[in-house]
């Protein structure tokens, strides 16, 4: 559909986008993007303004201040030149409860500007994809399963083969199977379209996901790729120990490798064995040879491993961060 | 205009399968058939100028009070309520196709409602009158009161549709609807009621008052007189209402 549109420099572009309500700020000066065919996670404790954001994105809610720009079309200048290049799954999903899959989608087509020729060939190919076709083409939206719920949202976001999908939640409520199923749907995007996700299931999102962003308190706290940002945020190297020796010779092993190094015990999983944290700074030379170190220091270890900081680390890290500190651009 | 005519498709669609509208068309009709059997019984003990038909004309007001609500009340509250407002919206469909496909799809629903009231006389004429008597049902009364019912009808489902804009209650939307038009016609009622124009203080009432004489409008149209102010009135106040409602969707979502 608009595929003679040139491809723009971001996808997304949200430029110091605020929203008040009355003396309540929802979101402040946030500002980010997406590039063409990215996939970015977008996270933020309850309440820190995803959905606001999401939803002036989408075109559904205006800004008091800001510009948002979808494929380099501005959203308050232009909404339907805006919402034809893009789709949005809100949070709760709300479809008709007395429609037919099959019915909704051929109707949300239309709306949609799928070519009349096209849409009948759209409508299957969706259903396909979101394995609708042979099990809930024919039924009513009100009789589905949460998952073929979210399912149908999914399939009217791809209709239109849109340049940018905007997902709210779109795992909410989900069993373990049908997680996979979306995540791969999702996943098979990538390069096709830009795609801005928001999910509380941070493994989920860490792993469909190229880059994040993260807000708190409606600002921008963190964006970027995991990895930069768990340099960024989570800069210390950390060494789960298994060992007999109590705190204070591990501490003194330690400190034989790398002076600054601090011990911290964690409750001990197998009788006679105590474990620690013990963490290093960030550019410690230690950190190759922590494990040899406390060998010829006399400590007997059982195990040791690196601590390997995933996205709920970084995500923790960066929402305690305060708001207003400097952030990443 | 695509997205228009693929929203009133669905509205209509939506309108035929709705228990809502076979309940309100159901009302209608016993309302209309029970003053119609009435006015039958009383032109027949009484001789009178008007013709059943135009006696029965003359309780117009009593479905646009009770059944006109009950098909506009959910048209914008039942969706903000359940969201699927706020989904439509994403689509590049703009505000004023969803509303006005809305709009014509309710006024379609309403003037079909009274064209299936036309049974009743038509079918009383065929058994119990005789050719070339028009006493029992006047067919120029009868379409005129039509077309009256069908302009004016206009404004009354955009008053509907905008009370339906401003709450997510379908009950509410009903209420506000039942209000507003109580208000418009019993405006109207009371206008042609009381002296006006004797008013020193209200004389300046006088000249505008006239046109929202809502069953002058009715005699006007009824007897085959086609007066541009009423059809103006109605066209201006459904245009307002539209445009009021637009705004309405607009400020809300």
């Amino acid at each position: 559909m608009n595929a003679a549109t040139p491809s723009p420099e971001a996808a997304v572009v949200a430029e110091r986008l605020t929203k008040r309500y009355g003396s309540l700020t929802a979101i402040e000066d946030l500002s980010f993007s997406v590039a063409p065919g990215e996939i970015v996670g977008f996270l933020g404790p309850n309440g820190a303004g995803k959905s606001t954001t999401m939803r002036i994105l989408s075109g559904t809610m205006s800004g008091t201040s800001g510009r948002a720009a979808i494929w380099g079309v501005s959203v308050a200048l232009d909404p339907a030149g805006a919402k034809r290049n893009m789709a949005y799954m809100p949070e709760n999903n709300p479809l008709p409860e007395d429609m037919r899959v099959e019915e909704y989608l051929t109707l949300r087509a239309k709306l949609k500007d799928v070519a009349s020729e096209r849409v009948s060939e759209r409508v299957d190919r969706v259903m396909e994809d979101c394995d609708l076709a042979r099990r809930a083409a024919g039924r009513l939206i009100g009789q589905l399963s949460k998952g073929f719920r979210q399912r149908v949202g999914i399939a009217d976001a791809l209709l239109a083969e849109p340049k940018v999908v905007i997902l709210d939640e779109p795992t909410i409520g989900l069993d373990p199977h049908q997680i996979l199923g979306i995540r791969d749907l999702i996943r098979s995007l990538r390069g096709k379209m830009a795609v801005l996700i928001s999910s509380h299931i941070l493994h989920e999102v860490e792993q469909v996901c190229d880059k994040v962003v993260i807000i708190n308190r409606g600002r921008l706290v963190a964006q970027g790729r995991t990895e930069d940002l768990r340099r960024e945020l989570l800069p210390d190297c950390s060494f789960t120990v298994t060992t007999r020796s109590d705190e204070a010779a591990l501490l003194s092993a330690c400190h034989r490798s790398e002076p600054a190094a601090t011990v911290t015990p964690l409750p001990a999983t197998t009788a006679g064995w105590n474990t620690f944290r013990v963490s290093l700074p960030a550019d410690s030379p230690a950190r190759e040879t922590l494990a040899a170190g406390l060998a010829i220091a006399g400590v007997s270890l059982r195990e040791i491993a690196e601590v390997r900081y995933g996205l709920e680390d970084i995500f923790l890290a960066a929402t305690r961060r305060a708001p207003t500190e400097p952030r990443r651009s | 205009m695509r997205h228009f005519r693929t929203l009133l498709a669905h509205e209509l669609r939506t309108a035929l399968l709705s228990w809502n509208t076979w309940a309100a068309a159901g009302l209608f009709l016993a309302l209309m058939g029970g003053i119609h059997f009435f006015a039958l019984l009383e032109g027949s003990r009484i001789a009178s100028e008007r013709t059943p038909v135009e006696a029965t004309l003359w309780f117009f007001w009593l479905p646009l009070l009770c059944v006109l609500p009950l098909l506009t009340m959910r048209s914008f509250a039942e969706e903000r309520r359940s969201g699927t407002l706020s989904a439509l919206l994403t689509t590049p469909a703009s505000t004023a196709a969803v509303v006005w496909a809305k709009f014509l799809a309710a006024w379609t629903v309403w003037v079909t409602f009274w064209l299936l009231f036309t049974l009743f006389p038509l079918l009383v004429q065929q058994r119990l009158g005789t050719p070339g008597d028009t006493r029992l049902s006047d067919p120029s009364v009868l379409w005129g009161g039509l077309c009256f019912i069908a302009v004016s009808g206009l404004l009354h489902v955009s008053i509907g549709i905008l009370c339906s804009c401003v709450t997510r209650s379908s009950a509410l939307a009903a209420l506000l609807a039942f209000i507003s038009l109580l208000a418009l016609t019993a405006a109207g009622g009371a206008m042609e009621s009381l002296p006006v124009e004797s008013w020193a203080w209200l004389g300046w009432l006088h000249e505008p008052a006239a046109h929202l004489r809502t069953f002058a409008h009715l005699q006007d149209f009824a007897g085959g007189i086609l007066d541009s102010r009423p059809i103006v009135l109605y066209s201006t106040g459904t245009l307002l209402c539209l445009g009021l409602a637009v705004l309405a969707v607009e400020g809300q979502e």
